[in-house]
């Protein structure tokens, strides 16, 4: 079973998307704040996808993004960025962060998301 | 008697010898005065005690005007001023003589003399005075020379006059400009037309942080100040409003104006306007837009998924009326986030007029950034999409690279929408020595004729535009083209209803595009 990790502030987001994907068959496991997020990465058995939030307490993506690339094996693993805001510029930085995907979530609804997700995971 | 009356006699005859001999003497001498007064050039007359004229010589007639016959026992009083003459005589009488004094003389012809009059009494054996001398010079040249050196004297003091005043007024012009330049809320700063600078006021002063003791020269080596130099550049060009950073928090303006009169060079006007305070509420601004954004597209993306997902059936059946109006729900969200974009797009449209930060910039790298964004609604729609580059290398351009990249996916943002399956979009990237031209043809809808004037306009949305996608600000491209302007660019397009629609912009590559 695929396994997805979810760093995103919002409640009612995440537990759209835990009901979306679990409904789908993915292993599904979240996040509340990016310093969350990144111990959840941490300590558990890393996932085969990340979906993060930009604006977040604590640690906002950015710096988890940052994080990420310093170790090793977490930088191999695929993050779709999920923000409210998104401007070109944006996008350039997040790429030079790692990430693979940008999406803005005015733009898109959960079941978009989980087709880009399935194409991603070759499903 | 006889000798005696001989010697007598003798005595006699010598005694009348003598006095013929005095007689002829007298008479010789008589003859002598005579003649020297009648030669003698100046006035002369002799007076009465009682002021009756005796005896006037030629010169005298001839200052007067009176032949001697007409004033030869008259009153002296005819002749001169009254008064004057009246106490001339008396003082003359009183102290024997007088030198110089100037009084009027009343010429027969009616002309008025001023003369110089000088006296001396007669007296007899007794000492007591028969009359007295008058002898007069005529002032009447002087007098008139007097009185031109008096004009030309006046003249020249007006002249004089005038000359202390237009410097008066000079200096006072001097002082105002100079109070001008000194108070100044902006800095000054003026170099000659070598470029050495030659003026710095005080507010200028107050930016570079002199004190006033500093010499020109002194000035000109202090290091920010260099660094304000390497930017107006070794020929100073004119420049308008180009931002300046002095510190992070300390912005300046600059404009430079090169100031010429009569085509002859006179140096570079520099003038240094304080931005700080702007650039703070500009950032403070973008930052408030930016929040806003998070805060109102957090709950509106919320709504947005929710009613997707129990539309979509994810969270259990809903019944037939259930989804309708959950479908209404899912529209009226779907305008509000509509609405939000084009707040933000309005905030950003000022921000493309007022906060331009360029930097240099690979085009392609912008071009594939907006392509990412956009390249999954072309999959999506079925139209094909192709980026021609000119070659691989980057092709570096002088400008705000968000700006930029918020006018080209307003561009190909309307490829997308108004062009349908199985339509094209290409965008191209022209490079010439001077100017990069980014293209993006597409085989859309088009614009009709008569509304092309109008594609640039605030809100404008082509009718065909309006029926194809209902939904949409009319704020892309009027925001695209303040940002292309900002830049110095031009924008532009070609269409063909039904054919489809070329839009381009043109960036200069010189670094000296913004405006």
């Amino acid at each position: 079973m695929k396994k997805i990790l979810i760093v995103e502030d919002e409640e009612i987001m995440i537990n759209l998307l835990e009901k979306k994907f679990r409904d789908h068959g993915y292993e599904v496991s979240s996040a509340r704040d990016g310093q969350a997020g990144l111990r959840l990465l941490r300590e558990q058995d890393s996932p085969d996808l990340i979906l993060m939030d930009l604006v977040m307490p604590k640690m906002n993506g950015y710096s988890v993004m940052e994080e990420i690339q310093k170790d090793e094996e977490l930088a191999k693993i695929p993050l779709i960025v999920i923000s409210n805001s998104g401007q070109p510029v944006e996008l350039n930085k997040i790429r030079e962060l790692g990430a693979i995907d940008w999406l803005v979530k005015t733009e898109f609804n959960p079941q978009e998301l989980l087709e880009k997700i399935k194409k991603q995971l070759g499903e | 008697m006889s000798i005696f009356g001989f010697k007598r006699s003798n005595r006699l005859e010598d005694k009348d010898k003598k006095i013929a001999l005095l007689l002829t003497d007298l008479t010789s001498l008589e003859d002598y005065i005579n003649d020297l007064f009648n030669f003698f050039p100046l006035p002369i007359c002799f007076i009465s005690p009682l002021g009756v004229i005796l005896e006037a010589n030629p010169a005298f007639e001839k200052t007067s005007g009176f032949p001697s016959e007409e004033i030869i026992g008259e009153s002296i009083k005819r002749i001169f001023d009254r008064e004057e003459i009246s106490s001339i005589t008396k003082e003359t009488l009183k102290e024997g003589l007088i030198t110089g004094k100037d009084l009027s003389l009343f010429r027969k012809d009616g002309d008025n003399l001023i003369v110089r009059v000088f006296t001396r009494t007669r007296t007899d054996e007794n000492l007591k005075p028969i009359g007295y001398f008058l002898g007069l010079f005529d002032l009447s040249d002087i007098k008139r020379t007097e009185d031109e050196l008096k004009r030309v004297q006046a003249a020249l003091l007006n002249i004089l006059e005038d000359t202390e005043g237009a410097r008066r007024t000079t200096e006072e012009e001097k002082d105002k400009t100079q109070a001008i330049i000194t108070n100044f809320t902006d800095g000054l700063l003026f170099f000659d037309k070598n470029h050495n600078l030659a003026l710095i006021n005080p507010k200028a002063e107050n930016f570079f942080e002199i004190d006033n003791t500093k010499g020109l020269k002194e000035i000109a080596e202090i290091p920010s100040f260099k660094k304000l130099t390497e930017f107006l550049g070794s020929d100073i060009r004119d420049i308008f409003r180009k931002e300046f950073i002095m510190t992070k928090d300390f912005i300046l303006e600059v404009s430079a104006i090169s100031m010429e009169k009569d085509n002859i060079d006179l140096g570079n006007l520099v003038v240094l306007h304080d931005i700080s305070r702007e650039k703070i509420i500009e950032k403070l601004k973008t930052e408030f837009v930016s929040l806003a954004a998070h805060q109102l597209r957090t709950p509106l993306s919320a709504i947005k998924w929710s009613l997707r997902m129990i539309l979509d059936g994810d969270l259990g059946r809903i019944n037939k009326d259930q989804k309708e109006i959950m479908e209404k729900t899912y529209q009226s969200n779907e305008r509000m986030i509509t609405l939000v974009n084009d707040l933000l797009n309005v905030a950003r449209i000022e921000e493309g007029q007022y906060a331009i930060n360029p930097a240099f910039i690979d085009v392609v790298k912008i071009c594939q950034s907006v392509i990412d964004s956009l390249a999954d609604g072309f999959e999506k729609k079925g139209i094909e999409f192709k980026f021609i580059k000119p070659s691989r290398k980057p092709i570096m351009i002088f400008v705000d690279e968000e700006k930029i990249g918020l006018v080209l996916q307003n561009i190909l943002d309307n490829a997308l929408k108004y062009t349908a399956k199985p339509g094209k979009v290409f965008l191209s990237i022209k490079e010439t020595p001077t100017s990069v031209t980014v293209e993006v043809k597409d085989t859309g809808i088009g614009i009709v004729k008569n509304e092309q004037k109008r594609v640039f306009s605030k809100f404008f949305r082509a009718s065909e535009a309006v029926l194809s996608e209902p939904v949409g600000s009319g704020l892309g491209l009027y925001m695209a083209k303040n940002i292309i302007d900002s830049h110095g660019g031009k924008i532009g397009f070609k269409s063909q209803p039904g054919k489809g629609t070329t839009f381009y912009f043109i960036i200069k590559k010189e670094e000296t595009n913004i405006s």
